[in-house]
């Protein structure tokens, strides 16, 4: 068949002492968006490096474009056609280059001719949006440019295949989107076949096809439609006081059930919309029921359904509820962070402006804003790794900048890059941060168990950590971070590239944290349903606090200014974004196979769809975090946009 | 209080455990440790000598006489080796030019004829001077030879035999040369590679550590626990220095005691003492250049430009008296010019605390001022 | 091998080395630095020997004896010490290196036309220092004893002080001096430094550059493209050789003109010589760049097997001759020896690829041996 480009058949890759992949069969079309997804370890990155041809295997045949990967020569033959680009924000790129040199660099290893070349850059500089800073180091491009400019740099050779390693972990949802659509794009305009893994359940469903891969080998293959089914049933959404009690009642019948805010979600397998409500209306009885929604289960639902292994939710609660016992009345009044103007210019680049805001005790505050927005440095400022231009910050009533050991006993702080020592294992890491932070023995074996069963990583014990996938290192990060029970908790990006199972593990402990223990938490997330989960959101955009609201808040105020959040479904949903905006609806945008449209005008939308041949009406769907970054961080981008042009 | 110096204290032990572990990951580096501090002074140790030796002599006699033959037969190991004769000029030239042959000497024609009839002669002799201080040594000693047999053969024809030449005044040199009698090359040679050796090292670990943390990032985690800066540096260097003091041990235990026999005259315990010391010092200067480098390519450099001077300027090669003064006090600022004096001292000279005092004092100076501007600087670095 | 690939590679990693300000002055500044460093500062002549003198005689001949010592540029007097024990302390202290001991009687016996002795101490902890001042001692003594004797011969036979000691040095020894005729420390050190330096400079930078190529990631791009191999590393490593080749000139021109070393070869065979000396160390950055992981291990691996042989098994302070059979083999199995020949060849002994041409072919096959080895070691598909 010569439109298969990729087949693997019984592939295999064993590093020093265990098994990454096993007995894995696998076939990619030509034009197909090919999705791997699956939890960390999973062994995603090891196929994509072999089938790109720079690493080698040792179980069954790989054959790329027919060619079969045996030995480093007959690679070379397939790679003039292939485009890799590795996992890593920007990892693959040189940053003290400028973009445009970046790009050129490509262009000559690839021996693409001149004038091709020239015209390469200016078309996907342009798509990317890049073309404007061309001459910017590329160390000094936030992450979702960084991204951009690495799909840029694998595309400029025309390669037919390209092999991409969760490109979008670590970028914010704005460029995520932006991503996508300049991906789509070019598969469809240049006939590319792409093989894509990523760690974001939403942007699964962009995938024509994908496969589900666990512990080395595929669980489930098929289009996302064919994913959903393979566990249907109902989410519903709800919100009851007290909201612990109804988390208790509600985890006991739900495998998955989750936090987030003052709502709870949980996943009802294989029931109807109807039995669901009836259910969790019958178990909540009693309690001040507020909110109940039912909704089609995602993606990430299916995917956490698939692997889920029954009862391990359950079980990681009982040890939880042991381990965090309440130790202390919470006072929720104190304030645990202040920030107070705080500025930090470097030259005439102002990162942070005049940023002030507050955290209670046993607060879950949320720090969100596009790559570059200066949620990072001022995280740095209040932990005083950076000092202040002006301003200050205050934790536990105290300068962070003169705070003493006293102090900083009582802070977690888990940095965006992977932090932790490469060269220890996972064991060696967790017992020298228990040291640091003056844990006894028994303390240390107690804390010890606690974050191997945290952060599932029983099994890995004396790995070394950089022997670890990217998810399973954030979890050791996050562990060392919380070994000593801090009472504020600095969280940047911890969820980065961890797969969803993980994500709702943290985000569970994160929870009982705040809840049981009265522990403050200032978290930045790229992932937006996370940002659901906190009690208090604060939206950075170059270097100000633009909003400061909790997320219900947020949401209602764009209902109020934009509207009601509709889904449209149709066989060319795509299709219809473009007669959609003519027709009057700034705000559509392509969700998985739907649209999703902003509006104030309901009866007009039904209208205009009938007008285009949709034969469903337009669904009411609760607004979602990520509706609301992307609708506001896209207007204050105008805005700056706008006064630029209009100096 | 108590409680407050336990945790002092067991954070200073996770950390040192850290920094140990992290070194034993990497093999090949742990490999060269030991290859540096054994096989490497081995090999200076039995093999390198800065005397002149056997240097190679070509004879070009156009005498030929008993006389000639009998001065030429006193060029002799271990200062020269005949390495036969040459006939002509140009071939001698040649044999200079390749480096076959250091040095010829030409014995003029009717050479044995003048010094019978006590005519004063002369011989001729071409030294490579390339490298100089063989050049200076070879004349010297060719010198001496020529004046012997000069003075022999004049008494001899003066009529004066040995007998008489023992009532003339001359005056008898007894030399005695110290703490080394037979003036092993070894015992210099071994002792000193030793001292580089623990000083390429006390630089570089602790520098490549520090920088390796910034460049990671996993500096930040350690900034924003309770650890100090101090913290978070001495039990870098007290590691570095462990480790350093136990290569010093492996090349003194099992190279240089037992197969070069070198003396232990003074005390060993003195001596590892003051070698902490002095890689506790010498690491302040790498944790400095770590300080200030971004990344470890700088790092890199900033160390050779400290590791050079110290290793050639320490007064091992070139005595402090040779020196121009502006050197002469740059010299005086590197602990290694004092830890000569210190490992000479207790190994050799069996020196004590009173003896080595002003070298201790000069080392002590050096590692505060050091230690405490690279503190200093890590401190303000970060917050 | 194409052209327009390797030129890339070699642009794209110009344009980082020059980003990075600190480390590109760095690979400047720290070879010309040492050049100077070492040019004042590593004398090897031995000159100024601080010595103290016990004088239990306290004569004419005695101070006559020790003012030999004073009035020589290679003593430098310390002063009279009261007597043994305290010259002892001097020599422990290493205030002075040699102390001599005039006995009692001696004056007097010189007098009476017999025999004298002295005894002089010598420091031994640096044994080719202590070599060389028993070679002055010696020949000081040497000088006055004869001038004894003289004396007494001319007592006996009647004839001048002067001709007596014509008579009694018969023979001359006319020395001549080749290629430094000044026996000029800096004139032997100076070509010698260039070929440290260049030992340890150019493989620093090479290993670092290739591996932190590796441990970030960037590597990639090469395993992922139709890059060959040799593509890569010619690319790779020309940047660093165009730095070296600076260096060599800066080198050079530091030697010739501060040092005014005569440079009596020829440029249009040093210069290439230099570059062949170069791609070898070169090599070697290359080849621990393959074995190792880390920058850490590069930059520990490259300094323990280029600065120490560099400087002892080079021919540097030590002449290769003088070598014992296994160092002897380390300096054979390093480039260092070989360049030592030309560099001197060059610049003292004005000869050229008539005489060297033995040396560069060494050079030269070592250098492709060491990137074969990198190209066989380099792999583009590797199993981690």
């Amino acid at each position: 068949m010569a439109d298969t480009i990729i087949r693997a058949s019984g592939f295999g890759k064993r590093y020093a002492g265990h098994l990454a992949v096993s007995g894995l069969d696998l076939a990619v079309q030509r034009g197909e968006l090919y999705g791997l997804i699956g939890p960390d370890g999973a062994g995603k990155s090891s196929l994509m490096k072999a089938v790109a041809g720079v690493l080698s295997y040792e179980q069954g045949q790989l054959e790329v474009f027919g060619q079969l990967l045996d030995s480093e020569r007959s690679a070379e033959a397939i790679k003039d056609r292939i485009g890799l680009m590795p996992q890593g924000l920007g990892q693959n790129l040189y940053g003290d280059l400028s973009v445009e040199e970046n790009v050129d660099f490509f262009a000559r290893l690839r021996l693409v001719p001149r004038a091709e070349a020239a015209a390469r850059k200016e078309q996907l500089l342009t798509i990317t949006r890049l073309a404007a800073f061309r001459q910017r180091p590329m160390k000094q491009l936030s992450g979702g440019m960084k991204q951009k400019l690495g799909l840029v740099c694998t595309l400029i050779h025309a390669p037919q295949l390209i092999i991409l390693d969760e490109p979008t972990t670590g970028v914010d949802p704005v460029s995520r989107r932006d991503f996508w659509a300049i991906l789509a794009e070019l598969i469809a305009s240049q006939g590319l076949t792409a093989l894509v893994s990523t760690a974001y359940m939403d942007e699964a469903s962009r995938f024509t096809r994908m496969s589900v891969l666990h512990q080395g080998q595929k669980l489930a293959e098929g289009s996302p439609a064919e994913i959903l089914q393979r566990a249907p049933g109902s989410i519903v959404l709800c919100r009851a006081e007290p909201q612990l009690e109804a988390m208790r009642r509600l985890s006991a019948i739900a495998g998955q059930c989750e936090a987030m805010g003052p709502a709870i979600r949980l996943f009802l397998p294989d029931m109807s919309a109807e039995q669901a409500r009836g259910r969790v209306s019958t178990v909540l009885a009693g309690l001040d029921c507020q909110q109940l929604d039912v909704l089609e289960p995602e993606l990430e639902d299916v995917f956490v359904a698939l692997l889920a292994t029954p009862g391990a939710n359950g079980q990681q609660a009982q040890t939880l509820a042991a381990l965090a016992a309440p130790r202390q009345a919470l006072d929720s009044s104190a304030l645990a962070i202040e920030a107070k103007g705080l500025s930090k210019r470097f030259g005439d680049f102002v990162a942070v402006g005049d940023v002030s805001f507050q955290v209670r005790q046993g607060e879950i505050f949320g720090l969100l804003g596009a790559n570059g927005a200066g949620k990072t440095t001022a995280i740095k400022m209040l932990t005083g790794i950076l000092p202040p231009s002006s301003g200050s910050g205050m934790v536990a009533g105290a300068d962070m900048k003169q705070a003493g050991a006293l102090i900083k006993a009582r802070i977690g702080y888990m940095s965006q890059a992977f932090s932790l020592y490469l060269d220890l294992s996972v064991v060696e890491n967790i017992r020298l941060y228990a040291g640091i932070y003056g844990l006894n023995r028994q303390q240390t074996a107690l804390r010890l168990a606690w974050i191997l069963d945290m952060a599932g990583l029983h099994g890995h014990e004396n790995d070394l950590a950089s022997t670890l996938p990217m998810g399973l290192r954030q979890r050791l990060a996050l562990g060392c971070a919380l070994v000593h029970q801090p009472r504020v908790l600095f969280l940047d990006e911890p969820t980065s590239g961890v797969d969803p199972l993980g994500r709702r593990a943290f985000w569970d402990i994160l929870f009982r944290l705040s809840r049981l223990d009265g522990v403050a938490m200032l978290v930045t997330t790229h992932y937006m349903s996370e940002a659901e989960h906190c009690d208090h959101l604060a939206l950075m955009f170059a270097g100000r606090v633009v909003a400061d609201a909790s997320p219900h808040a947020m949401k209602q105020q764009l209902l109020t200014e934009l509207g009601q959040l509709y889904q449209v479904r149709a066989d060319n949903a795509a299709a219809l974004v473009a007669p959609l905006r003519q027709a009057g609806f700034a705000n559509v945008s392509p969700y998985g196979t739907a649209l999703h449209v902003l509006t104030l005008e309901t009866e007009r939308l039904g209208m205009v769809l009938r007008g285009l041949g949709v034969g469903q009406p337009p669904q009411v769907r609760p607004i979602s975090m990520e509706d609301v970054f992307v609708q506001r961080v896209g207007q204050l981008e105008a805005q700056k946009a706008a006064q630029k042009g209009s100096p | 209080m108590k409680a407050d110096w336990q945790l002092a204290w067991r954070r200073f032990a996770v950390m040192l455990v850290k920094e140990l572990k992290q070194l034993g990951r990497d093999r090949v580096l742990l490999a060269f440790i030991v290859y540096a501090f054994t096989a490497d002074i081995f090999l200076a140790a039995s093999g390198v000598s800065l005397s002149l030796n056997h240097a190679a002599t070509l004879v070009q006699d156009m005498d030929h006489s008993p006389q000639s033959r009998e001065l030429l037969s006193r060029f002799q190991s271990p200062y020269f080796r005949m390495d036969g004769s040459v006939g002509q000029d140009t071939a001698a030239l040649a044999a200079l030019d390749q480096g076959r042959a250091m040095l010829v000497l030409s014995v003029p024609p009717q050479f044995g004829k003048q010094l019978a009839g006590g005519q004063p002669t002369s011989i001729a002799m071409q030294v490579d001077t390339t490298n100089s201080v063989l050049g200076f040594l070879a004349t010297s000693h060719a010198q001496q030879i020529v004046s012997q047999y000069g003075l022999e053969s004049a008494m001899r024809r003066l009529g004066l035999d040995d007998k008489a030449a023992a009532s003339l005044p001359t005056v008898q040199n007894d030399i005695r040369v110290w703490y080394n009698p037979n003036q092993q090359d070894s015992w210099f040679m071994g002792v000193a590679e030793m001292l580089n050796i623990a000083t390429v090292f006390a630089v570089l670990l602790p520098a490549a550590a520090l920088v390796r943390e910034k460049e990671r990032g996993t500096v930040e985690q350690l900034i924003v626990s309770p650890l100090s800066p101090f913290g978070i540096l001495f039990p870098k260097v007290v590691s570095m220095t462990g480790v350093i003091l136990c290569g010093v041990a492996l090349s003194l235990f099992l190279i240089l005691i037992p197969l070069f026999a070198i003396p232990v005259k003074g005390s060993l315990l003195l001596f590892f003492a003051l070698s902490g010391l002095y890689v506790f010092t010498t690491a302040g200067l790498g944790l400095f250049a770590a300080t200030i480098a971004r990344n470890l390519a700088q790092a890199g450099m900033l160390s050779i430009l400290i590791l050079a001077p110290m290793l050639f300027l320490s007064g091992a090669w070139t005595p402090p008296e040779a020196m121009p003064v502006w050197l002469r006090g740059l010299m005086y600022a590197s602990p290694l010019h004092y830890y000569l004096d210190i490992a000479f001292g207790v190994l050799l000279k069996g020196q004590g605390l009173a003896e080595l005092q002003p070298a201790i004092l000069g080392m002590s100076g050096i590692g505060l001022l050091v230690f405490g501007s690279g503190l200093l600087l890590f401190r303000r670095q970060f917050g | 091998m194409n052209l327009q690939r390797i030129l890339a590679i070699a642009a794209k990693e110009w344009r980082e080395i020059v980003r990075d300000r600190l480390f590109f002055s760095l690979a400047f500044v720290v070879p010309a630095l040492l050049m100077l460093l070492f040019g004042y500062g590593l004398s090897l002549d031995v000159e100024n020997i601080p010595f103290a003198v016990v004088d239990h005689d306290r004569s004419a001949a005695s101070r006559d004896y020790a003012y030999r010592f004073i009035d020589s540029r290679y003593f430098r007097f310390h002063g009279y010490a009261g007597d043994e024990r305290m010259a002892g302390q001097l020599i422990g202290s290493g205030e002075v290196r040699v102390v001599l001991v005039i006995p009692p009687q001696f004056g007097k016996s010189l007098a009476q036309g017999r025999p004298a002795a002295i005894q002089t101490l010598v420091d031994g902890s640096f044994p080719s220092r202590a070599m060389t001042t028993k070679g002055y001692v010696t020949a000081i003594n040497a000088a006055f004893s004869l001038a004894a004797v003289a004396q007494a011969v001319s007592h006996a036979t009647g004839l001048s002080q002067q001709d007596a000691l014509a008579q009694l040095t018969p023979i001359a020894l006319e020395s001549r001096y080749l290629y430094n005729q000044s026996v000029s420390s800096i004139w032997s050190l100076a070509p010698k430094l260039i070929m440290v330096i260049l030992m340890l400079s150019p493989p620093f930078l090479t290993a670092l550059g290739v591996v932190r190529e590796k441990e970030n990631g960037s590597i990639f791009n090469i395993y992922a493209s139709n890059v060959s191999r040799g593509e890569f590393l010619v690319g790779k490593l020309a940047p660093y050789v165009a730095i070296s080749s600076v260096n060599i000139l800066l080198l050079w021109l530091l030697a010739v003109l501060l040092y005014q070393v005569p440079f009596k070869g020829s440029l249009l065979f040093f210069l290439p010589a230099t570059l062949v000396y170069v791609l070898c160390t070169t090599g070697i950055g290359l080849l621990v760049s393959v074995l190792v992981r880390t920058q850490v291990a590069a930059m520990i691996v490259t300094m323990v097997v280029t600065m120490i042989p560099a400087v002892l098994y080079s021919g540097l302070i030590i002449p290769i001759v003088s070598l014992g059979s296994g160092a002897r083999l380390v300096a054979q199995l390093m480039p260092a020896m070989y360049y030592t020949d030309i560099v001197v060849g060059c610049f003292l002994k004005g000869v050229g690829l008539l005489s060297l041409w033995r040396p560069l072919a060494i050079l030269a096959v070592y250098a492709c041996l060491l990137f074969a080895i990198g190209y066989r070691l380099f792999s583009k598909r590797p199993n981690t």
